[in-house]
């Protein structure tokens, strides 16, 4: 039995169009394969959310991006709960049986799941999402209230929550191009990067675990839909899995501090896994500045922010994220990797003068 | 408050070691705006003879 383990960060870029991890939950058996590597992976929602679908694991921890990255950064560590008290922020503009829906969703999450969803704000005004993408570039967008959405969060978190979930209005446009080549396998995920920027702010200005869930209309059946779209097709929410990963998300303990019972500390991080080509983000490079090993996988996206721009030598560039839970176990094991490959090289003299 | 979403471009000195890029980075938005979200998004290998290179940073900025 492996009693250590080998703490690593799993990121997959939002909005970057990857082949894996670039839709909805499809990086979610990765991450358990990753998981039961390491024996502890701390990762973000959009790798776990998979629309209707999600799955806890007891190695892994589920935190927001804007929070991961602080922790990546040291400025945070995690602490395990057994149960977080989950409030809902409903944006003004979502249709009533739309709400009423996901009233439905929370309800079935208490009754059969036992989560433990408190209760829900909305919005006192649209948070008015706007997009900014098209299917070659990067997913970007803001919101225009952003007040708006810090106020009902304050709101929740002064009622006794713990946790949020923010469900926010998009515009229903199933014709529009970036949504139909989404659908059938292709480009990016055209509302990630506005869906990003939502729960950064909770995440900023409010600190508790949050995630989000886009409210959309039902949508035209597309017989071309690609696999990996497809939970995202199978319920009239996306709430379900966003509930699941925060019913038992990690608490934020903000560093330095010596009063909370801490259950991963940031200093015990030895690798971050992350695309090829998806080296710039603040989270990387936070891992190396402290030295931690970079796991660097083949995985097509949009980006091409590599390591001959940076020639950072703890990095591993590997074909598959198979490969990458074998350097990842080989490092839990204490397992020197120049012992597994071929040709093996004598050991030097070395040229130390004394 | 509100929310800008915008491209940023920085030239990186190659006084500036990797292990700095980061600060370096956060130092020259912060100058713009309370930064919500940010990313390096594009690299340009040595735009002149001392081997700087041009970094593309997509940043949501709050005001």
């Amino acid at each position: 039995m492996l009693m250590e383990i080998s703490p690593t960060i799993f990121i997959v870029p939002t909005g970057i169009g990857c082949e894996i991890g670039g839709f909805a939950g499809d990086a979610l058996p990765t991450a358990k394969l990753l998981a039961s590597a390491s024996g502890c992976l701390i990762t973000h929602p959009n790798v776990m959310n998979g629309g209707t679908l999600s799955e806890k694991d007891k190695n892994i921890f589920y935190v927001e991006g804007y929070n991961l990255d602080r922790f990546a950064k040291g400025e945070i560590a995690l602490k395990r709960v057994k149960q977080q008290k989950i409030g809902i922020i409903f944006d003004l503009a979502i249709d009533n049986e739309i709400l009423v829906r996901h009233l439905q969703v929370a309800d079935a999450c208490v009754s059969t799941l036992g989560i433990d969803v408190h209760s829900y704000v909305v919005t006192k005004k649209p948070l008015n999402i706007v997009i900014d993408s098209d299917s070659s570039k990067m997913s970007s967008g803001i919101i225009k209230n952003p007040d708006a959405l810090i106020h009902a969060g304050r709101c929740l978190i002064e009622k006794g929550v713990t946790a949020i979930a923010i469900v926010a209005k998009f515009l229903d446009d199933p014709d529009a191009p970036e949504t139909n080549i989404y659908r059938e396998g292709k480009g990016v995920d055209p509302i990630s990067g506005a869906e990003a920027v939502i729960s950064h702010l909770i995440s900023k200005f409010l600190k508790v675990p949050c995630a989000h869930a886009p409210a959309l209309g039902p949508i035209e059946l597309n017989k071309n839909l690609d696999p990996r779209a497809a939970s995202e097709e199978i319920g009239y929410t996306f709430l379900p899995s966003v509930l699941i990963g925060l019913s038992n998300a990690p608490d934020i303990v903000e560093l330095p501090n010596i009063n909370e019972l801490i259950s991963i500390h940031p200093n015990q991080i030895e690798s971050i896994v992350v695309p090829n080509g998806a080296l710039g983000g603040e989270g990387i490079l936070a891992g190396i500045e402290k030295g931690l090993n970079i796991i660097s996988v083949k995985n097509q996206n949009i980006l091409k922010v590599s390591n001959e721009f940076f020639d950072y030598p703890n990095l591993f560039e590997v074909d598959n994220y198979l490969e990458a839970a074998g350097i990842i176990l080989a490092m839990r094991r204490g397992i020197t990797l120049k012992s597994i490959k071929r040709p093996l090289q004598k050991i030097q003299e070395s040229s130390c003068s004394y | 408050m509100k929310l800008s979403s915008v491209d940023v471009y920085i030239d990186w000195p190659v006084v500036i070691k990797i292990k700095n890029l980061r600060d370096f980075i956060i130092s020259n938005l912060e100058k713009k705006g309370d930064v919500i979200r940010w990313s390096i998004v594009d690299i340009q290998d040595s735009i002149d003879c001392c081997g700087t290179k041009k970094l593309k940073i997509k940043v949501v900025l709050a005001y």
